[in-house]
């Protein structure tokens, strides 16, 4: 027993002790389900009975043209959400940071409230202020800026840009925070020391704040990676279910749900995961290997 | 600023002025962005003073016509109905299952972190790429299989079945390990040699220290559990343990929307969110990072 | 260090416990009719003179439903058998509760007790799917819209109870379409309709007349050039002003096709065995003319692409258009959202392409099905076939729900369709069931098989915006769409 407890308390367990939830989790609740689906992709399921089709799934992707409007989409949208959800929230998160702005609290508790807003009502408002009827709230504003009306969700540029727009309105928020408690990880006596240099603001925030930043930045480009690749919710909300006027707003994962889901083809649904998986995995390791994420820190 | 006694008044003055405008530019800026972002949600308040029929004839118009503006709808959601008190049955739980699993997560992905951070070990760097690559799995198509692995554990309708499988949320994980890869690991040899336990440093030592990064995920976790639809949605069985996204959902059909409740509902439950965070996130976050690392 | 952590995360959890503790509405009666009182008076004290009477209008309304104390939904008695219902509409729950009464009432000795759960409308079909493959957690009747019954019907009877037996009383009086449009491929039936949605043509009459146009004309038109030649009138009438039209097309619905394939006896399914064909000549036909329409400013395409949406809504309030063709389900939406243009509208049939033709489709719909995970299938049918096709059952879906009840006796029953405390025979210019009598045998069928949301799709997605928004040639946009269908079969 006290052996084991020995055992339990020194330098070499203690590491396993902590991640054992993660091992747990991920045997009981990855490890099945992911291997059941990708069986599932190699198969056709239907009622009656599951048949073999090897890779058929995979070959029928590679001639689905709806499939490959969904990736050319949702490829779009990651690259705009990075440029737009990257630099602008840890701007705005150093602003915030500094003491340049009053009454901070409220300010952020406005940004961040879209992120407690359920999907099912800013989806009616989003889908309510793009309407093409000249009193969707959209249509109100250009036609007073003498821009005439829009049919904001019929056309590729307008329904991206509608698109873009709740992104912003739903994560501008939630990036700022990460930044923002990234900020406070950073030693202050760095800044202090720069101040004595005689550093500039542009300087402080070039030398000190975006280096020490990057652990922070490494986390939100790779989520935003993965969320980006994988919208749907977003999507979902504006054109009140999959579908959109020719295909404009199809995502992988809105194809996904599409064929998996609402149409119940469980096969070939998975197969389609198996690609987003492979993708939003392969770019990720890149990206994180690039960063040095995966080096060895030295002790 | 104003105690370095060496610099000259006139240029303190001018500093004062500079930084005075400037801290109007940076309010401002805020105070425009803040606008922005609220607005759509101003409009649906709006809405939610006027009767449903109201939203069809004008759009979701942002006048203050106060004369269309009535409270009979947050009247009849507060009123004893079946609608009123299925808004609340909702309502609460909701607020108990987000706590439920928020708290849960924070717990489980801070030690999971520091586990994977704070020690050099051969499995590290493939639990680490484990923890990734769940991140990357689209959670529907895993629902199917998880299901039927739900109905076989007895986890079916039951609050456990919703939140055990969240509970090593891999993103929340990623956050607490890249935050603390950016804190000193002098610390853990200053807690040994002072005889700590490897389980004190954790959560006597670093745990104090890594406040700010449960403040942002607290956040974060509450936004997950408090919006989840889907998977409750499978889980729960029974109407009376419906969340409040549930609930909200059931209001809108290809059968036409109940547009009363939903959207007054809707906006009440944003409200006191919202002041929730106003209230408390000083403790959040500003109270939090009096144990950030100073040097 | 560690307590304030602690401290902080309780007292988020005591915050989520104080406010549930506030809502709690059937927890705690006390708190919750304190909030009440409180909020009766800001409202009395804030509402003008308009507010108090919309308060008014809709306190009613609701008082019926007010009675039962707990917000569960369940019915009948507690010591028979006991059944699960899903539904995505609560109304229709309710519907069971009302009827599960009744049936304790005539069958003693085999009472019921229903539980019926509303879920969000997509989710309740996931979750169906879901129990049904995984063989467990399905209900004993669930509702199904149609557009989903083709995913639920592939199972047939492994995944669910045919009906053939239990419907056999009622099945003499049933309009047979709706009957057939929920079979399996088995020839089974396995839904049980609540509506027959057939089409019908709505005319704004009251700008209508004064525009000079009378009730006589509009019931001479009989074909779909007499409808567009009454059409041009009626915008020379009005100066040709802009912005207003004589109807609207659909880019996101394919409601307009199904009565040119009723028309002409088509249907692009092709049936349970039959290859789909998009490229039909009802369909050509009626697009063709539908983009004439549009270039000559007789139609304008429907705001976000149909008008059972806000913006259709709106665009009606607004009288931009004054006639569109639409199931009889469509009454509800004018009840519900469109109050104000009460006696001002006019039902009558759908015109034709030629004079002899059907003239109407059935729209939409949801069938009610009986699992094979039921706990007494033979109850379950029993008692579902009933509930929705017997005269008690019909006459509570017109009162309640609305629809147009598949049940052809009552059509013509004085009582049931002529009885003026209803709110759609007080809210339209005639008897909605008088058009729907007259059309009685020029119902016709399209099916909804494991194609169907597929044509769907491509017309909603692309054909129809191809052809309407952007002037794509009717013929090209069919051929691209039929390569696509074709892509799935």
């Amino acid at each position: 027993m006290s052996k084991f407890k020995k055992f339990f308390y020194s330098q070499k367990a203690a590491p396993y002790v902590f991640v054992l939830p993660f091992i747990l989790s991920f045997a009981l609740f990855w490890i099945y389900p992911l291997c059941s689906t990708i069986t599932m992709s190699f198969q056709e399921i239907k009622p009656a009975g599951t048949e073999w089709v090897g890779m058929a799934n995979f070959v029928k992707l590679t001639k689905d043209t709806v499939f490959h409007t969904a990736i050319l989409n949702s490829f779009e949208y990651m690259i705009l959400t990075l440029v737009l959800l990257i630099p602008f929230p840890m701007l705005f998160a150093v602003l915030m940071d500094s003491r340049l702005v009053k009454a901070k609290g409220f300010w952020k508790a406005c940004l961040y409230v879209p992120a407690l807003t359920s999907v099912v009502i800013s989806g009616t408002l989003f889908r309510l202020m793009f309407s093409e009827y000249q009193t969707g709230q959209m249509n109100v504003i250009t036609a007073a800026l003498g821009l005439g009306t829009f049919k904001w969700l019929k056309m590729k540029a307008t329904g991206l840009a509608a698109l873009l727009i709740v992104a912003c309105w739903r994560w501008t928020g939630v990036n700022m925070l990460y930044f923002i408690s990234g900020l406070k990880a950073i030693d202050t006596a760095l800044y202090e020391s720069a101040d004595i240099d005689g550093a500039t603001a542009w300087q402080k925030f070039r030398y000190v704040t975006i280096p020490l930043l990057k652990p922070t930045t490494i986390y939100v480009l790779t989520i935003s990676v993965y969320a980006g690749l994988a919208m749907f919710m977003e999507a979902y909300m504006l054109w009140a279910g999959p579908d959109s006027p020719n295909n404009i707003g199809l995502t992988i994962v809105g194809y996904l749900y599409k064929r998996g889901i609402t149409k119940n083809q469980l096969g070939y649904g998975s197969a389609v995961g198996i690609v987003l998986l492979v993708i939003a995995l392969a770019i990720n390791i890149v990206q994180l290997i690039l960063n040095g994420t995966f080096k060895k820190e030295e002790d | 600023m104003a105690n370095t006694s060496s610099v000259n008044e006139k240029e303190t003055m001018g500093m004062k002025t500079k930084r005075t405008v400037l801290s109007i530019i940076g309010t401002a800026f805020f105070a425009v962005l803040s606008f922005i972002i609220v607005f759509p949600l101003v409009a649906g308040l709006i809405a939610s003073f006027r009767p449903g029929t109201e939203l069809i004839r004008r759009g979701l118009s942002v006048d203050l016509d106060f004369s269309s503006m009535t409270l009979a709808n947050y009247k009849y959601l507060f009123g004893n109905n079946v609608d009123g008190q299925k808004y609340f049955m909702w309502y609460k739980n909701s607020l108990i299952l987000t706590a439920v699993s928020v708290v849960g997560t924070l717990f489980i992905c801070y030690i999971v972190a520091y586990g994977l951070t704070m020690y050099n070990y051969k499995l590290k760097n493939f639990l680490f790429f484990l923890v990734i690559a769940t991140m990357m799995v689209p959670f529907e198509i895993l629902i199917l299989p998880l299901y039927k692995e739900m109905i076989s554990l007895k986890l079916i309708d039951t609050m456990a079945g919703v939140v055990l499988p969240g509970l090593c949320g891999a993103s929340t994980i990623f956050f607490f390990r890249q935050y603390m890869t950016g804190l000193p690991k002098e610390l853990l040899d200053a807690g040994r040699i002072d005889g700590a336990t490897e389980y004190g440093i954790c959560f006597k030592i670093m745990l104090p220290i890594t406040k700010p990064a449960f403040a942002a995920m607290s956040i974060l976790c509450a936004m997950g559990a408090w919006n989840n639809v889907l998977w409750p949605m499978l889980v729960f069985r029974s109407a009376e343990k419906f969340t409040l996204p549930i609930g909200l959902n059931t209001l809108l059909t290809p059968y036409g929307n109940n547009y009363d409740v939903l959207i007054a509902g809707s906006m009440f439950g944003i409200i006191p969110v919202f002041i929730v965070f106003l209230c408390f996130q000083r403790y959040f976050i500003e109270g939090m990072t009096a144990g950030a690392v100073k040097g | 260090m560690k307590k304030k952590v602690l401290a902080t995360l309780l007292s988020v959890t005591m915050i989520a416990s104080v406010l549930a503790g506030c809502g709690g509405g059937s927890d705690t009666p006390a708190a919750d009719s304190g909030t009440t009182a409180t909020d009766d008076g800001a409202a009395d004290a804030g509402a003008s003179d308009d507010g108090a009477v919309d308060a008014g209008e809709e306190a009613p309304a609701d008082e019926a439903a007010a009675e039962e104390e707990i917000p569960t939904s369940t019915f009948g008695d507690p010591n028979g058998t006991h059944l699960e219902m899903w539904t995505f509409v609560e109304l229709h729950g309710q519907h069971y509760g009302n009827m599960v009464e009744k049936w304790n009432e005539q069958n003693p000795d085999r009472t019921i007790e229903i539980t019926c759960t509303t879920y969000p409308y997509a989710d309740m079909h996931t979750k169906l799917l879901t129990s049904l493959t995984a063989g467990t957690g399905a209900p004993d009747i669930c509702d199904v819209e149609i557009g989903q019954f083709p995913n639920v019907i592939e199972g047939l009877d492994t995944w669910l109870v045919p009906q053939d037996d239990t419907a056999a009383p009622y099945l003499d009086t049933m309009v047979q379409a709706r009957m057939d449009v929920y079979s399996g491929s088995d020839g089974h039936y396995y839904g049980i309709p609540y509506h027959v949605g057939a089409t019908v043509m709505y005319y704004n009459m009251a700008v209508l007349e004064e525009a000079g146009i009378t009730q006589e004309e509009v019931d001479a038109v009989v074909t779909w050039d007499d409808y567009a030649a009454l059409g041009e009138k009626y915008l020379a009438a009005i100066g040709n002003e802009e912005g207003k039209y004589w109807t609207s097309v659909d880019t996101a619905g394919c409601d307009w096709l199904w009565i040119a394939m009723a028309e002409y006896g088509d249907d692009w399914t092709g049936g349970f065995d039959g290859t789909a064909n998009v490229q039909l000549d009802s369909v050509n036909k009626m697009l063709t003319m539908q983009q004439n329409w549009v270039n000559n400013g007789l139609a304008m395409v429907s705001p976000d692409g149909h008008v059972d949406l806000e913006a259709g809504f709106q665009n009606i309030l607004d009288h931009n258009i004054v006639s569109f063709p639409k199931a009889m389900w469509y009454m509800s939406r004018f009840t519900n959202y469109m109050p104000e243009e009460k006696g001002n509208w006019y039902i009558a049939k759908c015109p034709v392409f030629e004079a002899g033709q059907k003239c109407s489709v059935g729209i939409g719909g949801t069938g009610t099905v009986v699992t094979q995970q039921a706990v007494d299938k033979d109850l379950a049918s029993e008692f579902l076939c009933w509930a929705k096709m017997s005269e008690e059952g019909e006459q509570l879906i017109w009162d309640n729900l609305g629809f147009d009840v598949c049940n052809t006796v009552l059509w013509n029953d004085d009582a049931f369709a002529h009885d003026d405390n209803n709110q759609y025979n007080q809210f339209f210019r005639n008897y909605p069931y008088d058009v729907l009598y007259e059309i009685k045998d020029d119902i016709g069928t399209i099916y909804t098989v494991r194609i169907s949301p597929t044509i769907n799709e491509q017309m909603c997605n692309v054909t129809l915006n191809d052809i309407l928004e952007n002037g794509v040639d009717v013929s090209e946009a069919l051929q691209a769409a039929q390569d696509v269908v074709d892509l799935e079969q």
